[in-house]
Formats: structure tokens, sequence, C-alpha cells
């Protein structure tokens, strides 16, 4: 009853941080997929499901390169 | 006018600010193609003495100022024309200490409109700077450059010895930063002014006590210096032009392009130019020709000239074949940091490279795919100059992308530009 609205969320990759490991889009390929050289790129509206694969992936990443953020957060 | 340029009709005489009124440069300068901002023959620069009696003292800053630079329209000058007031704004939600930082690392291999201000205006830059850290209340001032312009530091070194009485909070350090394209790039600057290498960098939850870094461009700290003194705004735009050389001129912003060239003694129109330098965009002549330089007018039209470069691309060229070289610079200008700029800029260079030699088939769907893919996906703005690039290329030179594409080698000439290898 009395929880806050759901905030939109957003996952993101420090691409410095990033070795193109990959196990982001083995654990969350419903809102990861890699590009030709490995390197993830991010579906950009996370709904429900989508939160939780983006979860797996930030605890799957081995280079602790991703995060979840509130999506209106500046850049 | 026609479409396309006329060349041989009279230039028109506003083309630079008249005598009197408020503008940046003490007069152009002619300078080598490449390298730091020494001019070919000695110019003016401006001392303490004749700085205060052309403007009179300078003001302390203020956060009111904010109303008069809203007023002004003033955006950064160093190429992405964000207003100043929203830095301002930024900078001002943050708690941890400040450092105010006046950018002049412009590292366009083209450009040299800040070099040139710092060398013939140092005092209208270092005003800027300490109005900015009094509005701002910052604790750090620094003055940032390439370390191997000598001679921005000679002219910043000398006024500062000129202006001990205005020592006060904070002392402005100047700092020498790598020789690199990316030595200007702002995230890199913050981390260098706090003891890190300067290597852009990705900020993942700022924190309210984090140290806060405002970089601006050192031609929008003078422009702050003017108009904290009550001043109009200027109505002129700093530009480098390549030719032969390169020159760096002051022009009313409402000045045409074509008018531009022919005031520097361009008798024969180009093909295309490209806008704010190698990591900016290409346009046909006859698109911009007629085209004020101003940077509203020409956001307009969809265009940006970033931090005032203009290279024109003589007729006989091949803008395949030079973009191919571009890139190839662009992708060795890669910190190196991040993937998809390791990996994607080279391969768009090898993309545009395969094109103009007419081996690529096909080749032209791929490199716009492979644009799209890296664009935005660094920890900085260098691989989005480069896919901006390639896709302006695609556009502007789509006889040639098409006769390339169909097999046709490049037989066009070389065009040496500063740093690209053709």
């Amino acid at each position: 009853m009395s929880r806050a609205p759901a905030v939109t969320m957003r996952l993101r990759v420090d691409p410095v941080a990033c070795e193109g490991v990959g196990l982001c889009a083995q654990v969350a390929g419903r809102v990861v997929e890699l590009d030709r050289w490995g390197y993830p790129v991010i579906e950009a509206e996370l709904d429900a499901r989508g939160v939780k694969a983006a979860q797996r992936a930030v605890r799957a990443c081995p280079r602790r390169a991703m995060w979840l953020e509130e999506a209106d957060t500046l850049r | 006018m026609s479409d396309t340029l006329v060349f041989g009709t009279p230039p028109l005489p506003a083309g630079r600010p008249a005598v009197g009124d408020p503008c940046l440069l003490l007069g152009p300068v002619q300078l080598a193609p490449g390298g730091p901002a020494d001019p070919l023959e000695p110019a003016p620069a401006e001392d303490l003495r004749t700085h205060l009696d052309r403007l009179g003292p300078r003001p302390t800053g203020s956060p009111a100022l904010m109303t008069a630079l809203d007023e002004a329209h003033l955006t950064g000058q160093g190429g992405a024309h964000v207003p100043v007031t929203a830095k301002w704004r930024r900078a001002l939600t943050g708690r941890g200490p400040l450092t105010v930082v006046a950018n002049g690392a412009e590292s366009e291999p083209v450009a040299a409109k800040d070099g040139t201000l710092l060398r013939q205006r140092p005092h209208l830059v270092l005003d800027g700077l300490m109005i900015a850290a009094e509005a701002l209340g910052a604790e750090r001032a620094v003055v940032w450059l390439h370390g191997d312009d000598h001679g921005a530091r000679q002219a910043l070194l000398a006024a500062l010895r000129e202006r001990p009485w205005v020592l006060g909070h904070p002392a402005v350090e100047i700092l020498d930063g790598p020789v690199h394209y990316l030595a200007g790039e702002a995230s890199a600057i913050a981390r260098a002014v706090h003891g890190g290498p300067a290597l852009p960098t990705v900020r993942r939850h700022p924190q309210p006590g984090a140290p806060r870094t405002l970089v601006h461009n050192v031609e929008t700290l003078a422009r702050v210096a003017l108009l904290a003194r009550g001043q109009a705004p200027t109505g002129t735009r700093v530009l480098t032009v390549l030719g032969e050389g390169r020159a760096v001129v002051e022009v009313d912003a409402r000045t045409t392009f074509a008018d531009v060239l022919v005031d520097l003694g361009w008798t024969e129109a180009p093909q295309a130019v490209l806008l704010g330098g190698y990591g900016g965009m290409w346009a046909r002549w006859a698109r911009v020709a007629h085209l004020a330089v101003d940077e509203s007018a020409l956001a307009a039209e969809g265009l940006t000239l970033g931090a005032g470069v203009i290279a024109p691309l003589g007729a006989w060229a091949c803008g395949v074949h030079q973009t191919a070289g571009l890139l190839g610079y662009l992708a060795s200008m890669s910190a190196r940091q991040c993937g998809p700029c390791v990996f994607g800029l080279p391969s768009l260079a090898e993309g545009m490279t395969a094109l103009a030699a007419g081996r690529s088939g096909d080749g032209v769907a791929r490199l716009l795919a492979d644009a799209a893919i890296v664009e935005g996906r660094g920890a900085c703005h260098h691989p989005d100059g480069a896919t901006r690039l390639v896709a302006s290329a695609v556009s502007t030179f789509a006889d040639d992308v098409a006769a390339h594409a169909a097999g046709r080698p490049c037989g066009a000439g070389d065009i040496a530009w500063p740093g690209v290898d053709s």
C-alpha cells in the first residue's frame, strides 16, 4: 500500500573498466548483447524482468564495470 | 546570390568587427599548418596597463553575473556550446572543494584560436578565470595547457608577473598536460588536476562531498570577462581556417563562409568544408557558402562549427580518401581505454580506406552500421566525433561514395593535413 512509486532503472557500463569478458550477455541476454568486438550494448529501457536481468549482469561482471541507476540521473 | 559560390565578386567590407567594438583578438595571425599557435610574424600581446586602459578594472565575480551570461546566451567555445550557466548551476549543486579550469589545451590539429587568444590577451583570460572562481567560491583556479605550448605558457607567466597585486584567493596555477588529442577532454582534466592520469573517465556515483571541477574553454572565460564588465556580447566569432597554412581571424558572426574565404584570399570555391575539425563534420560548399558562421544559425541547419575550425577541401580532392586519413588519425588518438573506441575506430578507418580504394563492395552499409554501434559508447565523446565524421562524409560525398562502392579506386591526389597520413 505505502510503497514508493516504482523508479525507472537503467543499466550502465563503465567502458573503461569493461574488458569485454561477456558474462553480462550470458546471464542477461534480454538486456545486454555484445557488439562484434565483444563489448556490451545495453537495452535502454528496462522493464521489471529487465531489471532482474540487469541485476544478474551487475553481479556477474568480474570487472565490476556495471551498475544500476535511476534513469533520470545525469550522466 | 546563386546556389553555388561565385568567387570574384568583391568581398563585403563587414567581415571584421569595427574598430572600437568589443572583441577578443588584437588582430588576425597566420600560422604554420600544424603545431602550437605561434604566429609566423610577431603578433601584438596586450600588457596589463593596456588591458586596464581598454577595459577598466576587473569586477569581482558573483553568482549574480549569471543573469548577464544568460541574457548573452553565452555557450562554451571549446566546441560543445553548452550554456555556461548550466555548467555553473551544476557546479553549485555540489559541496566538495571546487576547481575552476581555464582549458587552453585545444587539441584539434588545426585549431589555434585558443592559443592565439592566450598569446594576445592573457589578462582577459585570467580575468575570466578569476571572475568564475570568485563567483562560484572555487578553492583552485587552474590554466590547463598542452605540455608543448611554450608560447601560451610564457604569455601567461608574463601576465601573472604583471599582476601580483591581484594575487588573491585562489592563486592561479598553470598546469601542463600531455601533448595528446584527448588532453583537453574535460573528464581527463578533472582527473589530472587532482593528481590522476589525464585520461577520460566515467563518473559513476557522484558523491555530494566529492571534489568538483568546472572546465571552461579559455575563449569562453574571455567572454565572461567582457560580459562581467557590462559589455555587450561581441557578436564575433574566432575562427581557425586551414589553407596552405592556418589563419586565426575574428569576424562578425554574421559573416558568411564565402566571405571568410574570400577575405583570406581564396579565389576558387572548395567542394566541401570540414567544420569543427577532425572530430567534426563535413558539409558541401554549396550548402554553407552563404550561411553565417554564427553557431545558432548553423545549429538551425543541423550544423556546428565546434571550436571554430574551418578546413576547406579543394575541388580536386577526394573527400572519401581524405576522411579515411582523418579517421586513421582519430583512431590513433584514442586513449585506448574503451573497447568500442579501441576496436571501433580502426574498423571505421579501415572501412573508409577500403571504400576509397574501391575494394569495399557494399561496405558502405557496414561502415554506417559500425558507426551506429560505436556512437555514444566511449567514456568520452572521442568516438562520437569519428562516427559523426563518417555519417557526414557519406552524405556529403555521396557521388564519390557511390563511385567507389562501384569499384572505382581513388585517383585523386593527396591533401596533406596536419597529423594525417595520406
